[in-house]
């Protein structure tokens, strides 16, 4: 019996070293990413693949990765996870033990972030989290997880700054959030924090996925009459609950929607009524920083993205691309392909990019970051904070 | 006044739910075939009405006449081309086949539409009567609601069509022998009922962003309103809608709108232990 484990221990041993010599004798660079292009985050899942491509096509046309000293192709690895988290799972235990992945980039959303995480965790395989923001995720003691987003305490913290010191009337808040991991995390940050801001949270209610009618919790919010709305959720609740807000003559000084304006769909989808409506986002194309990355610039990022598609980039698509940019970085400086190096390269990566300044923190968050404020104004959104490239001051609606 | 907006803008979404179950429990009543495109079938209707509007500039309610008569060819033709051929095998059959048809469809409109909510930016205004709001676009899906409800149980009771649809629910193997086609009023059936998803759809395009997101969202409620309203029953689907949606807004008011869906499945599995048939359901159909 001893025997027969011991042999099965030396197999297994065999089997790993030979997957290591593998990986590090890779010919490129594999970088595996489960996405979901179909089922409930399609739309979110085709525009992290839209900015891979990007990465993809800038990087492997310039050689590819410098792997100490040696120019490397890139290979993207990708498959459909239908937006279904057991499955996001299975295929990044498919990614790194099958496709013998470098790097692991984790779907949209924190809750399949969490999951993707704690299978590359198992492996030591680094993974990077272009659009995961919720604290929770990265307060499990991952040692491999990075993340391009800011904390979600961020952006409510840069709002209660901003709006407390150019609209000091408002003392009532109403908080409305969509019962999901970032939109639930967005909507109960802010009502741990608006106290301390000197505001009273009226109302505070979270409403389920799947909700298609927002008439009860609006109605009652009206009764309330509170200086500022927050609703939380994704873009097709977010113009459901503007509507109906129209509709029920419902309006405070400021409306906000984390992160409807940062969508062009949520304008177009609204028309007039997303006027006025204020968001905080993770980044905006009409940032200006010039980094070192396959792009150099935010606008050369934009006018990239602008010769293949007709909208404009979001927050989606300029993290998606800076997480690859910094795992491109992260491996030049490791100038190695092995997991740890990598990783270990990643927790001190101190860059600025197109899409801002990377530097993870102790927990993987990249926190060194100040957010942008956004208002639609006349059909296009400005940028209210911060004061080095804002565009317009906050109007507030009545 | 609080009292009378809860029940108004309860009645108005169960209107909705209404309008999205008819179709569904039309097809399940006559053909015992639980169909899983129906809500596909509402968000295609939807984005018809969407791109009638932005590219050709026709308003919803133009353009759903012509939507309802593509939807119900598109209906008729799946019925008589695919569904048919095993309409006779076990209601898991027919269910497993329109699932992967559903997925098909939805495949489609996810990689020809993209899954980005599109909506049709359109103001049809509200009705302020003593400080109850009432949105336009809302009594328009209420009015096509009952309208097509109403439309759909004249045709049942009175046309020959009618009573052949409600002669093969009633016995298929006799209508057969009375010379009723069933296989023709199959497709005519299950057309009817991508008609009315179709119709629904492009009014629902004015009200709610238009995703493929949604198409489960739609199909859910279709379940639950036709459980509520009872299988086999035209009027159960107006019923069960408004029931719904009443029970929706009221519970959504008094203990939050994050409990309002799960004190509507509650009630549904309540009123399933209590009364099998529904509110206004035929026996044999539970």
């Amino acid at each position: 019996m001893t025997r027969t484990l011991a042999h099965a221990a030396y197999v297994l041993f065999l089997g790993l070293t030979t997957c290591t010599c593998a990986a590090q004798a890779a010919d490129v660079v594999k970088i595996g990413a489960p996405l979901a292009l179909t089922g409930t985050l399609a739309d979110e899942g085709k525009k992290q693949a839209l900015a891979y491509d990007l990465w993809l096509t800038r990087v492997n046309a310039a050689g590819g990765i410098d792997v100490g000293g040696q120019k490397k192709k890139v290979e993207l690895v990708t498959y459909d996870y239908q937006s279904d988290g057991k499955r996001a799972q299975q295929i990044a235990e498919k990614l790194i033990t099958d496709d013998k992945v470098h790097v692991v980039m984790s779907p949209f959303g924190s809750g399949h972030t969490k999951i993707v995480a704690g299978v590359a965790e198992r492996y030591g395989i680094p993974v990077v989290a272009p659009v995961a923001s919720s604290e929770s995720v990265y307060d499990q003691g991952f040692k491999n997880l990075f993340g391009t987003l800011a904390p979600n305490s961020g952006l409510v913290d840069a709002m209660l700054t901003l709006f407390t010191s150019e609209a000091p009337g408002i003392k009532r808040v109403a908080i409305l959030g969509r019962d999901d991991v970032f939109p639930r995390d967005m909507a109960e940050t802010l009502r741990v924090r608006a106290p301390s801001a000197g505001l009273e949270v009226v109302y505070s209610e979270f409403y389920s996925s799947g909700t298609i009618d927002h008439s009860a919790a609006l109605s009652k919010m009206k009764g309330l009459a509170p200086d500022w709305i927050y609703i939380t959720g994704y873009s097709q609740d977010l113009i459901l609950a503007r509507k109906q807000m129209h509709d029920i003559g419902l309006t405070a000084p400021i409306v906000t929607m984390i992160t409807g304006p940062a969508y062009r769909e949520f304008i177009d989808g609204l028309g007039p009524l997303s006027e006025g409506v204020t968001s905080v986002t993770w980044w905006h194309h009409t940032t200006t920083y010039d980094g070192d990355d396959p792009w150099g610039s935010t606008k050369a990022f934009y006018d990239d993205f602008k010769s293949r598609e007709s909208t404009d980039p979001d927050y989606i698509h300029a993290a998606s691309a800076a997480a690859l940019v910094a795992v491109q970085k992260a491996i030049e400086h490791a100038g190695s392909l092995e997991p740890a190096k990598i990783s270990s390269a990643l927790r001190t990566l101190n860059i600025t990019t197109f899409y801002g300044p990377i530097v993870f923190d102790e927990h993987g968050m990249n926190a060194a970051r100040e957010l942008p404020i956004l208002q639609v104004q006349g059909q296009t959104v400005k940028v209210l904070f911060p004061a080095s490239i804002a565009q317009a001051k906050l109007v507030t609606l009545k | 006044m609080d009292v009378l907006q809860i029940l108004v803008n309860g009645l108005l979404l169960g209107a909705l739910y209404a309008c999205i179950a008819v179709g569904f429990s039309l097809v399940w009543g006559v053909l015992n075939v639980i169909n899983m495109l129906h809500g596909s079938f509402i968000i295609l209707g939807g984005y018809l009405a969407f791109f009638a509007w932005r590219d050709l500039g026709l308003h919803p309610l133009v353009s759903l006449v012509g939507i309802a008569a593509l939807l119900f060819a598109i209906g008729w033709s799946l019925q008589w081309g695919l569904i048919n051929r095993i309409i006779a095998r076990p209601v898991l059959t027919t269910l497993t086949l329109t699932f992967g048809l559903d997925m098909i469809v939805y495949n489609f409109m996810t990689l020809a539409f993209t899954a980005t909510p599109r909506r049709v930016a359109l103001d049809l205004g509200v009705l302020n009567i003593s400080d109850v709001v009432v949105p336009v676009d809302r009594i328009v899906a209420m009015v096509l609601a009952f309208a097509l409800t109403g439309l759909l149980f004249l045709v049942l009771r009175s046309s020959t069509l009618g009573r052949a649809i409600v002669a093969v629910r009633m016995d298929r193997d006799a209508a057969a022998l009375m010379g009723i086609r069933v296989d023709r009023i199959y497709a005519i059936t299950f057309g009817l009922g991508a008609l009315m998803a179709g119709a629904c759809g492009s009014l629902l395009a004015v009200v709610y962003p238009v995703t493929t997101m949604m198409a489960d969202q739609f199909l859910g409620k279709a379940f639950v309103v036709c459980v509520i309203g009872g299988l086999g029953s035209v009027p159960g689907a107006l019923a069960g809608g408004l029931a719904l949606g009443l029970i929706e807004s009221v519970s959504g008011h008094l203990v939050g709108p994050q409990h309002a869906m799960t004190i509507g499945f509650s009630l549904m599995i309540l009123l399933l232990m209590t009364r099998p048939t529904g509110l206004l359901g035929t026996q044999g159909y539970e």
